[in-house]
C-alpha cells in the first residue's frame, strides 16, 4: 500500500545565537528521522520529554522549518510554506492541553466551526454544523454555547476531537491526547478515537509517553532519543521483544499496577542528557547497560532487522529477548 | 500492631463557593503507622488533594472543617493554637507536592532555600546546616549535590528538582511525609527512580508515608496499605495486595478495571467508568457511586451505605458487600 505520509531523513536545526555580531550556531534537535505512516494506521510516537516527538509533528506540519531530508503527503513533497497550507485541510492537530488550545473568547461552536472560516469554506447553518460536529464526538448540542472555562478536562478534550475533524482530514496528530485526564475518561476519549478511525478512515500519529496507551492504540510504533529514532516496529512485536537497550528500559521502568510484580532494581538510570551537550557516538551511551567502547565513539547506523523492525544500536543483532543478559555477563 | 502515627477520625471538610458549599470529603477515617507507605488512590475530585492537604493544615481559606479531628500521634492537631500547628508543619510532618517549580522560590538559590527551610533547629551555625542539606541531596540522588546547592530551581531538571524537593521536606526527619503526585509531572524513567528513591528513603528513615496519586501503578509499586477515595469518601481500603488482587467496592472494581496498563491483551476499546461525578454541592442521599453502579439497587440510591469490615485492615463502604 502507498503510504499516506513517508518522512524520510529528516532532521531539524535550530539557529541559536548570533547577538551583536556573534557567531550563529546551530543546535540539532531532529537527524535521520524515517518513518511511514499508511492510511488507516495508527502510530505510536514514543519518547521522554526532550526527545524531539513534539518537534518531529511539528515539522510533518510545516510548523517547524525541516533542514534536512524530507516529508511527502499523500504522494508530493512538502518543501514550502505554500505545499504545507495545501494540506492543512488533509491533516489536523489535536493539542496536548485541550483547555488551553481552545479560545477563552470563543464558544465551543465558534471554536468547532473556526476551521471553515480560516478555510474559507462556506457552510449554510453554522448551529447545524456545530451540532452535528459535536454530535460526532458524544457531546449535547446545548454545548456548543458553552466557554471553554466551563467544560470538564474530558469534555474540551471532545471538543479538541470535533474541531481537528471539521474538515474532515485524513491524518490527525494527537499530541499527548489523554495527558491530566482520569483513567475512566482516557479509555472514554481512546474509544471515541477509534470509533472515528473506524467511522472515517482516519489516521493517528499519536505523540505520547504513555506506554500502556499506545501498547493499546497503536499499531506501529517509532521510539525516539534525543531527537534519533532508535526502535520502529509493529507494536506487538516491540512489546513482546524489545531490541533496543532503551526501549527494553522504557518498558521495564513503567510501573506495574500489581504489586506482585514490584521492580527492585532500577531499570534505568540517570537523566535524558542535555540537547546542548549531545553525547558523543549513540545518544544512549550515558545511561545504557550495555554501552561498549565503539558505543562512545560511533554513532550506530539505522538497522533493519525485517519484518517492519529497525533498531539504532550497534549490537542490535545480538540484543535478543535473552540476549540481553549474555551481553551483559 | 503499632499506634498510628497520624490518623484522621470522621473528617469532613467543605469549601464555601460562590452560592453555596461542596462537600469534598465526607466523615472520612484513615490512619498511618510508623514505617508504613499509604497510598490515597482516586480520580480527579474525589478529594485525595483536600485530604493530604488536611493532613498538614493546609487547607485553602474558603475551606472549613465540619467535623472530625487529625492526630499526630493522639494529639488532636485541629484544636491546638496557629502557631503551634505551624511548628509541626516541616518538622513533624512534610510534605512533597506534585509541581517541584512551585515548591521553591525561584529567587533563591536551593542551597539558601534548604538551610532556611532548617529555621527551627536554633543553635546549629548555618555551616553546619549547609553540609546538612549538601549531605540530604547526597541521599536523595543529585550527583553534584555542591553545584546543584550554587543553582536557581529554574536550573535543575524536572526530576532533580522533585529530588531537592523530597531533601527539603526530610531535612527535619519528619516523622510523616505526604507527597501529593510526586511523580505525576515526570516522565516515566524519572518517574521509576523517584518511586526507587522513595522506597529506600522509606527504609532508611522509618518514617511514615502517604503517597496521594491517580496513578495505579505507582501506589503497586510503593504502598503497604491503599485507601481508594470517590466522591469525598473512603470507599475501600484494604492491603495493597488484596486491593489488586481481590478488590471488593464495585468502584475498586471498576477502576482497576479500565487502567489500561493491567489488560495484557492490546484491545481497541478500552473499558470505561460510565456516568459522572456526582454533583458534592448536593450529595446524594445514598451512596455516590450508585448512578455509575453496575449492582446497585433501589436502597443504593436512598439510604447511605454501611462501613463492612471484611477482615484485618480492610473494610469497603457499600451495601452489597458480604463481609
Amino acid at each position: 500500500m502507498t503510504a499516506l505520509l513517508t518522512i524520510d531523513d529528516l532532521g531539524v536545526d535550530l539557529a541559536l545565537g548570533g547577538w551583536f555580531g556573534a557567531a550563529r550556531r546551530s543546535l540539532n534537535i531532529l537527524a535521520g528521522v524515517t518513518l511511514d505512516l499508511k492510511p488507516g494506521e495508527t502510530l505510536g510516537l514514543v519518547g521522554e520529554s526532550g526527545s524531539g516527538k513534539t518537534t518531529l509533528a511539528r515539522a510533518v506540519l510545516g510548523l517547524q522549518q525541516i533542514t534536512g531530508g524530507s516529508v511527502r503527503f499523500e504522494g508530493s513533497d512538502l518543501a514550502r510554506p505554500a505545499d504545507f497550507r495545501a494540506i492543512r485541510r488533509r491533516t489536523a492537530l489535536m493539542f496536548q492541553d485541550a483547555t488551553a488550545s481552545l479560545s477563552p473568547r470563543m464558544t465551543v461552536g465558534e471554536a468547532v466551526t473556526e476551521p471553515f472560516a480560516i478555510h474559507r469554506i462556506a457552510i449554510r447553518n453554522h448551529h447545524e454544523k456545530a451540532a452535528e460536529l459535536l454530535a460526532e464526538v458524544g457531546l449535547p448540542p446545548e454545548m456548543a454555547a458553552r466557554y471553554p472555562h466551563e467544560l470538564s478536562g474530558g469534555q474540551a478534550r471532545r471538543v479538541g476531537v470535533a474541531r481537528a475533524l471539521a474538515l474532515k482530514p485524513v491524518l490527525v496528530i494527537a499530541d499527548e491526547p489523554t495527558a491530566g485526564l482520569d483513567v475512566s475518561v482516557q479509555a472514554e476519549i481512546l474509544n471515541l478515537m477509534s470509533d472515528l478511525k473506524a467511522r472515517h478512515g482516519l489516521s493517528y500519529m499519536i505523540i505520547t509517553h504513555n506506554l500502556a496507551l499506545v501498547r493499546h492504540v497503536a499499531d506501529r510504533i517509532a521510539v525516539l532519543y534525543l531527537g534519533r529514532l532508535v526502535e520502529t516496529g509493529p507494536t506487538r512485536a516491540i512489546f513482546a521483544a524489545p531490541r533496543h537497550p532503551y526501549t527494553q528500559s522504557l518498558i521495564a521502568a513503567e510501573p506495574k499496577p500489581d504489586p506482585r510484580k514490584r521492580r527492585t532494581d532500577l531499570a534505568i538510570r540517570g537523566e535524558i542528557p542535555s540537547i546542548l551537550r549531545r553525547p558523543v557516538g549513540c545518544e544512549f551511551n550515558t545511561r545504557c547497560p550495555l554501552a561498549q567502547d565503539i558505543c562512545r565513539a560511533e554513532p550506530p547506523a539505522l538497522n533493519d532487522l525485517g519484518q517492519g523492525r529497525a533498531v539504532r544500536c550497534h549490537f542490535a543483532k545480538d540484543i535478543t529477548e535473552g540476549g540481553r543478559h549474555e551481553l551483559e555477563h | 500492631m503499632s499506634e498510628p502515627v497520624l490518623s484522621v477520625e470522621n473528617l469532613s471538610l467543605r469549601y464555601r463557593v460562590p452560592g453555596g458549599t461542596v462537600a469534598a470529603l465526607r466523615s472520612v477515617s484513615i490512619a498511618v503507622r510508623q514505617g508504613e507507605v499509604l497510598g490515597i488512590a482516586g480520580e480527579s475530585g474525589c478529594g485525595k488533594s483536600t485530604l493530604a492537604a488536611a493532613m498538614i493544615d493546609l487547607t485553602g481559606a474558603n475551606a472549613e472543617i465540619t467535623s472530625g479531628t487529625v492526630r499526630l500521634r493522639g494529639q488532636d492537631i485541629l484544636s491546638l493554637s496557629r502557631d503551634s500547628r505551624r511548628r509541626l508543619r516541616g518538622r513533624e510532618i512534610a510534605m512533597v507536592f506534585q509541581d517541584p517549580m512551585t515548591a521553591f522560590s525561584p529567587v533563591l538559590t536551593v542551597g539558601e532555600q534548604l538551610v532556611d527551610f532548617q529555621f527551627n533547629i536554633n543553635d546549629v551555625p548555618r555551616r553546619e546546616k549547609w553540609i546538612r542539606a549538601q549531605h540530604m541531596l547526597a541521599r536523595v540522588g543529585l550527583t553534584d549535590p555542591d553545584l546543584a546547592m550554587s543553582r536557581f530551581p529554574h536550573e535543575l531538571s524536572g526530576g532533580m528538582r522533585q529530588r531537592a524537593a523530597i531533601a527539603a521536606a526530610l531535612l527535619m526527619r519528619p516523622a510523616v511525609l505526604i507527597a501529593d503526585e510526586p511523580t505525576t509531572a515526570l516522565d516515566v524513567t524519572m518517574e521509576a527512580q523517584i518511586v526507587h528513591l522513595l522506597r529506600e528513603l522509606q527504609a532508611d528513615y522509618r518514617c511514615a508515608i502517604v503517597i496521594v496519586t491517580h496513578h495505579l501503578g505507582v501506589i503497586a509499586e510503593l504502598c503497604d496499605r491503599v485507601a481508594v477515595m470517590y466522591a469525598g469518601e473512603v470507599v475501600e481500603e484494604a492491603p495493597v495486595d488484596v486491593l489488586y488482587h481481590d478488590p471488593r467496592h464495585p468502584y475498586t472494581r471498576a477502576l482497576l478495571a479500565c487502567d489500561p496498563a493491567l489488560i495484557e491483551e492490546a484491545t481497541g476499546r478500552l473499558p470505561a467508568i460510565g456516568g459522572r461525578l456526582p454533583d458534592l454541592a448536593h450529595p446524594p442521599p445514598g451512596c455516590a457511586f450508585a448512578e455509575r453502579c453496575r449492582l446497585s439497587t433501589e436502597r443504593c440510591r436512598i439510604v447511605p451505605p454501611p462501613r463492612v469490615a471484611l477482615g484485618p485492615d480492610r473494610s469497603a463502604l457499600c451495601h452489597e458487600v458480604a463481609p
